[in-house]
This record gives structure tokens, C-alpha cells and sequence, in this order.
């Protein structure tokens, strides 16, 4: 008797706890809905903690009920973003584009994502619709790559571009990673769209402690790291404008399940972000978070009061 | 805000008053949720591991592929697990609880049918000698003379389970393991520290209430000594 009873037990327990069913694969063509519960998704890192504590308590503002889920990574979060376990989710343009793309084509494919951010949102919107997510309008906020160099090193030679140290004919060092001489748009983009004379690329990291001393000590001269990078002001250096936009589009944008959040009050609730939220915010409530250590919520609590979006 | 707070949470020290304080609440969640996922990945196992270590005890056939498979999932790698039972469970705490109840399956099978072959046959027999039938020469006689040995599983079963679920923070319900791994991403000592910290308490503190409720259940074992 009791064999048979325990079995039943667990074999209802796991009937209760399966995940997505094929019903939810459905809905994937349903119009867009406007569900009350909404489940954010963050990929773990400091910035989308950031991102996804805004989007909550925004929507929580605009009378929806939100809880938040933190995932490892894309592979994770972007099948979950589709069966509508999670329903919305910060994402990079012109990333998440190229994740798209060689999940739907092969990791062969030829990358979509490019610095033309309308180029970029075409590609991107094309690739997420037959999945079934929404990509809502980008804002200003962008987290690319970006190459600085030493405040002291750049008011002697007069730098305030990459531009202007291609012109410059200086020959610099280079702090990045080791994949730094094949990406397009590290070392070959360098030389190629700026004409900037580099001599090495030092394989440091990217924006790395060591190597952002590097170039402070001024055994490097240039560091590649990225635009809400806010401790480069710590070891006294100073982004040059990307102004020639070697780099990719990864301007910050939400992605929302179209059957679950597709609607017009969630894209409302989130596009007040877009009017306030520059770069460098974003930089500083890194900051805040990864350097003094502030609560992810309270600092994005915080600034959406600051910006009048929140009470 | 302007410059850098000074406390000992921006100094980034390893002990620090200032995160216990602002992060009370977190904690106690991250507790909570640490111990329903053990709690609950161990109940199930041990559901589960009862039956098939008596049918490996009964047909003596069955016992060979029943312990083979078992230790063969003891082998598979956590992050693979998890994997592996995603497009089943999706994004949930039954994820990592169907991980974790595979995981303690081998640990809880082998104790339980170990007990179970200690049994001496004399005393079998003299139960049988006094007309207890199958049914009942199990419950009253093999199982709690199996006991010890179950319990000494349960409780490794237990201990590694409270460390396993530190791992289902790739998913976001990994108790604890949700603020160790979040702490190493931005290298955040205090977070590190207290959530490793109490992890070893969980475990500690699970395995000294085994032991209590062991010898609970088995009072012949200490009259015996005295």
C-alpha cells in the first residue's frame, strides 16, 4: 500500500510544476496583450539590476503588479522572454540584434547590429516579431564600447575625439582584451576609420583595474572600456568621442512579450523612461552600486524621483 | 549624491554592520527561500528513495540498474542538470527542486538499502518465527532496524543539498547563492562573506537537528551503550 501512495504523491507533485506548455507557444500570434502581473527579468549584472528596478517600479506606478527575476544569461532569459515566464527585459540594441540573428540564422550569419541605431531597430524588430516579443522605442542611454585615455594626455595633445588622435599621428598603446586585434571595431577600426597609430594592444582585459592603471602609470596610452564605465574619472581618465560611430548601436531598449506586455500602458509606463535617462545616469547609478555599494532598488528609486517620474 | 559615501559598505570590507542592517530583509528572505528549496528537494527524495531501496531489497535483480542509474545522475554536473531540465520546468523553483531531488537519490538509496541488508536473519526469521507476515515484518521490523544507516544518508543527502541550491541562482531561486553569486560579480566582500557564512550555518545547524531526531527514533541505540 504504501509504495504506490508515495509514488502517486510524487508524480503529482511534478505533474503540478511543469513549465511552458505547448497552449503558451500559441499566444506567440495572439495580439498584443495587456497583462496585470508582469514579471521583469534581469540578466544579472549591475546595469540590468539597475534597468529591470526601474522598468518595475515604473509599471508599478502605471498599476501593474511586478516581480523580478534574475537570470544568469541570454541562452536563460530570452526562452523565458518567449513562452512569457518573463515579460519584460532591458536589452542592447544592436546585441541582442546579433543574438537574434545567429540563433534564428547560425552563428555564421553576417551580424545586423551596426552603429545606425535605425538600421539596427529595423533588424532587430524583424528578428523579435516571429518570436513573439516587442521591442519598444530606444531612448539616449547607450552602454558601448569606448576608448579613454589620460586626462593629462589629452589636454597636452588637445584630445577630445578619437578623431582627434588620428589626426594627432601619436602612436599609443592599447589596454583591451586579447580578441582586441580582431574585432572591427577595436584595433583594425581604429586604424582603419580614425587612422590611429597603434603600436601594441596590451591584453588586459576590458576596462579591467589593471587596465586603467595602465594607462594612468602612462605605460599604455589608450584603454578600451565602455560608456557607463563611471570609475574612469578615480584613475584620472577621460573618454574621447566615438565621433567617426565605429561603434554598435547598443543603445538600451525594452523588450517586452507581445502577448503578456504588448500593450500600449506598459510601452507608456516605459517610454517615460527614455526622456530622461542619459549615459552617464547610467554610469553614475553603476556607480552608486558597484563602487559605494547601494541597494540596486534604492538607487533606482532614487533617480526616478530626482526625475519627477516617481513620487 | 556627489562623492563617495564613507562606510563600510563602499570601503568594501569584509564584515560590515551597514549590510546587515540595509539588507535585513533580503537576508531573510534568501534564508527562507534556501531552506523551503532543501527542505523540500529532501522530503521528495526521501519519498521517492524508501521505495526503490525496499523494491531493490525485494527483488534482488532490481537493485543493480536501481543504484546504476542513481549514482549515474549523481555524476551529471550541476549547471548541466539545471540545463538539462529547463525546457521541462522552465524558469522555477521546481526546477532546481527536481535537480536536487535527482542529486540526493543516490545518497538516500544506498543508506536505506544498506540498512535494510544489515538486518540480521535471525531476527528476521524470529519475526517471521512470531507470524509477521511481509507488510508487517517490513514496517515494525527491517525499517526502523534500518534507521541508523538511513539517517547517516539523509543527513550527508542534506548537507550537500543545502550547498547545491547555492547553484540554482543561475536560474534566480538559489537562496543564498543568489547574493554569493551576485556578491562575486561586482566583488562585494560583505555579501560574500555573510551569505557564505550562513550557508555553513543552514547546513551545520540541519545536521545537528538529524542527529537529534535520530536518536529520537532509535532509543535502543543508546541503551545499548549505557
Amino acid at each position: 500500500m504504501k509504495r504506490p501512495l508515495a509514488l502517486t504523491t510524487v508524480l503529482l507533485l511534478a505533474g503540478c510544476t511543469t513549465g511552458p506548455s505547448l497552449e503558451t507557444q500559441e499566444e506567440v500570434t495572439a495580439p498584443p496583450g495587456d497583462s496585470h502581473h508582469l514579471t521583469i527579468g534581469s540578466a544579472g549584472f549591475t546595469e540590468s539590476d539597475l534597468l529591470a528596478q526601474m522598468y518595475a517600479l515604473l509599471l508599478d506606478k502605471a498599476g501593474y503588479k511586478t516581480s523580478l527575476l534574475t537570470v544568469a544569461n541570454r541562452e536563460l532569459y530570452e526562452p523565458a522572454l518567449e513562452s512569457g515566464q518573463i515579460d519584460v527585459v532591458p536589452e542592447y540594441a544592436a546585441t541582442f540584434a546579433d543574438w537574434l540573428n545567429a540563433k534564428t540564422h547560425g552563428a555564421d550569419a553576417a551580424p545586423v547590429g551596426s552603429p545606425d541605431l535605425g538600421a539596427t531597430m529595423g533588424a532587430l524588430r524583424e528578428l523579435a516579431a516571429p518570436r513573439g516579443l516587442t521591442v519598444l522605442d530606444a531612448g539616449r542611454a547607450v552602454d558601448q564600447n569606448a576608448f579613454a585615455v589620460s586626462a593629462s594626455y589629452a589636454r597636452k595633445h588637445g584630445l577630445r575625439t578619437l578623431g582627434d588622435l588620428g589626426a594627432s599621428g601619436l602612436r599609443v598603446r592599447l589596454a583591451a582584451g586579447d580578441e582586441c586585434v580582431q574585432r572591427p571595431y577595436c584595433e583594425p577600426g581604429l586604424k582603419k576609420t580614425y587612422g590611429i597609430r597603434v603600436t601594441a594592444v596590451d591584453p588586459k582585459g576590458v576596462g579591467t583595474t589593471q587596465a586603467k592603471r595602465a594607462v594612468q602609470s602612462g605605460e599604455d596610452q589608450l584603454v578600451l572600456t565602455t560608456t557607463t564605465d563611471a570609475t574612469l574619472p578615480g584613475f584620472g581618465l577621460v573618454l574621447l568621442a566615438d565621433d567617426k560611430h565605429l561603434q554598435n548601436a547598443d543603445y538600451v531598449v525594452p523588450v517586452v512579450n507581445r502577448s503578456r506586455a504588448g500593450g500600449k500602458g506598459a510601452a507608456a509606463a516605459l517610454d517615460r523612461l527614455n526622456d530622461v535617462l542619459t549615459t552617464a545616469d547610467l554610469a553614475s547609478m553603476n556607480e552608486q552600486v558597484d563602487s559605494w555599494r547601494r541597494l540596486a532598488k534604492d538607487v533606482a528609486r532614487s533617480y526616478l524621483r530626482d526625475k519627477g517620474l516617481l513620487r | 549624491m556627489t562623492g563617495p559615501p564613507d562606510d563600510c559598505l563602499a570601503r568594501n570590507e569584509w564584515i560590515c554592520g551597514e549590510y546587515l542592517s540595509t539588507r535585513r530583509q533580503i537576508l531573510l528572505d534568501a534564508v527562507l527561500q534556501h531552506l523551503q528549496l532543501t527542505g523540500i528537494s529532501v522530503l521528495i527524495g526521501l519519498v521517492l528513495a524508501v521505495p526503490l531501496a525496499v523494491l531493490a531489497r525485494r527483488w534482488r535483480w532490481s537493485a543493480a540498474p536501481v543504484l546504476a542509474v542513481t549514482t549515474i545522475l549523481y555524476t551529471i554536473p550541476s549547471l548541466a542538470m539545471f540545463s538539462l531540465l529547463l525546457p521541462v520546468y522552465g524558469l522555477s523553483a521546481s526546477l532546481v527542486v527536481a535537480g536536487l531531488v535527482l542529486y540526493s537519490l543516490t545518497l538516500l538509496v544506498r543508506n536505506i538499502l544498506a540498512g535494510l541488508r544489515a538486518v540480521p536473519e535471525e531476527t528476521r526469521q524470529a519475526a517471521r518465527g512470531m507470524g509477521y507476515g511481509p507488510i508487517r515484518l517490513l514496517l515494525t521490523v527491517e525499517l526502523p532496524l534500518a534507521v541508523p544507516a538511513a539517517m547517516a544518508g539523509l543527513r550527508v543527502a542534506t548537507v550537500s543539498a543545502v550547498s547545491l541550491v547555492t547553484v540554482g541562482a543561475i536560474v534566480g531561486f538559489g537562496g543564498l547563492g543568489n547574493l554569493i553569486y551576485s556578491g562575486m560579480n561586482t566583488y562585494f566582500k560583505a555579501q560574500v562573506l555573510t551569505a557564505s557564512v550562513l550557508c555553513v550555518v543552514i547546513a551545520v545547524v540541519a545536521d545537528v537537528l538529524l542527529l537529534g531526531i535520530q536518536r529520537l527514533l532509535t532509543p535502543w541505540t543508546r541503551a545499548a551503550r549505557s
